[in-house]
């Protein structure tokens, strides 16, 4: 029920059943919806203590009716995501829409989520259902497998889902402190197997000041 | 002679002697030929009821007149450029948004707080979306800017269709517009979804949307 109306506008095809989207994401329909916004981004108080004590703010809608529902975000571009049982991790301000049979949840990623200034958590999304990312430019799928770990800038990671063990490398060097890196300070490193989505841009983290 | 789209976010019209086109006033990007742009003074659109109706209405985006014989490329601000081609129906937009349209089109411009009673003067204050808008008619086409493109939504009497105010772009056909609320109490006191307002279409014809919740 979800399908790409061009690259930047997500089409979800609704007959009485709910998406959660962000909150404001809505730029058209036509039918019979309602919106209704999730208090703390759901999962109840537990998700939503944990979002406040994490930071990993996600303000999320839920939106439910007849007919067709259009949403989009700042002109970013929009990747669809089928999920069977597994689980995606997102940075929260990547994530448009899911199915609303998908659970949403926060996890404890380690160091890299402060490079990024998002806290240490990142956003999960479990379940069987479509998503739909969002990207600052179209989002490159790439493979990890044991003999090909993959190392990503921070600023250009979106999400990743499988198998897959991440850590943080920092290049700091002296040279870095004298204002002579080469622009590339922190990056994260996937082993194992799965799939991390990258985009062709890279957003304000700290590393990108130094 | 049509606007060709040379790539998402730049159009190349064709000038020839005895016509013309208007754009938007620095839009143009390059040209080819002998090509003369001057500015539009209020003159030859729509009379005086309507230069007065854009003065008080902020409907007044400065055009330039493009004569000459050769080619003209367009763009501006980085925005993407969407080509609408009119057979005699007519298009609303708002006047920042037009990137360039041919000289045979009628162009007007149109109180639109008469629809919808006062829920429509409230909608000009609410969604930044004037309470003017300029319309486009008769044949021809129009270079319109969007910012991450647009989807075009059928309107039929059967399927309204609902926009969100910041993403509406343009609009044509025999279309009524009017602002619809989802307010309730929970969003007064700040836990609403962020559609609290939403411009509700209905009749025929189709409702040009962008990508987008920003303004241009």
């Amino acid at each position: 029920m979800f399908r790409l109306q061009s690259s930047k506008v997500l089409a979800v095809d609704m007959t009485g059943d709910a998406v959660k989207a962000k909150n404001g994401s809505m730029v058209a329909y036509d039918g019979e919806m309602a919106f209704k916004k999730l208090s703390g981004g759901g999962e109840g108080i537990r998700g939503m203590v944990t979002r406040r004590l994490t930071g990993e703010q996600m303000t999320l809608m839920e939106v439910k009716g007849h007919g067709t529902c259009w949403f989009a975000d700042r002109a970013s571009e929009i990747n669809l995501v089928a999920l069977q049982g597994d689980k995606l991790y997102v940075e929260s301000s990547n994530l448009l829409a899911t199915d609303g049979a998908l659970r949403t949840g926060t996890d404890f990623t380690g160091l890299r989520g402060a490079s990024q200034g998002n806290g240490l958590f990142t956003t999960t999304v479990e379940g069987h259902g479509q998503a739909a990312l969002m990207s600052d430019g179209p989002a490159v799928l790439l493979r990890v497998s044991p003999q090909y770990p993959l190392t990503v800038d921070p600023g250009a990671y979106v999400a990743h889902q499988g198998n897959l063990r991440q850590s943080f490398q920092s290049g700091v060097t002296f040279r870095t402190l004298l204002g002579e890196g080469g622009g590339e300070a922190f990056q994260i490193r996937f082993e194992g197997d799965g799939l991390v989505y990258v985009q062709p841009s890279e957003r304000n983290t700290i590393a990108g000041d130094v | 002679m049509a606007f060709r789209e040379i790539n998402a976010k730049m159009v190349e019209a064709t000038v020839a002697p005895g016509q013309r086109l208007f754009s938007q006033r620095g839009a143009m990007l390059a040209y080819r030929g002998e090509v003369s742009f001057t500015p539009n003074m209020a003159g030859g659109r729509g009379g005086l009821m309507s230069m007065i109706g854009r003065r008080v209405a902020d409907e007044d985006t400065p055009l330039m007149t493009v004569e000459g014989s050769g080619t003209v490329l367009f763009g501006h601000g980085g925005h993407q450029v969407q080509v609408i081609e009119l057979a005699g129906d007519t298009l609303y937009v708002e006047a920042d948004r037009l990137l360039a349209f041919e000289g045979t089109l009628e162009q007007g411009t149109v109180f639109l707080g008469a629809q919808g009673g006062v829920m429509g003067m409230v909608r000009g204050q609410v969604s930044g979306q004037g309470l003017f808008t300029t319309s486009l008619k008769g044949h021809g086409s129009v270079a319109v800017m969007a910012h991450g493109g647009v989807i075009e939504i059928p309107i039929t009497p059967q399927r309204p269709v609902h926009v969100d105010p910041q993403a509406y772009v343009a609009h044509h056909g025999d279309v009524r517009n009017k602002l619809s609320t989802a307010l309730g109490w929970r969003d007064m006191v700040g836990r609403g979804s962020g559609e609290a307002f939403q411009l509700e279409l209905s009749g025929s014809g189709a409702v040009y949307v962008q990508a987008s919740e920003e303004k241009l």
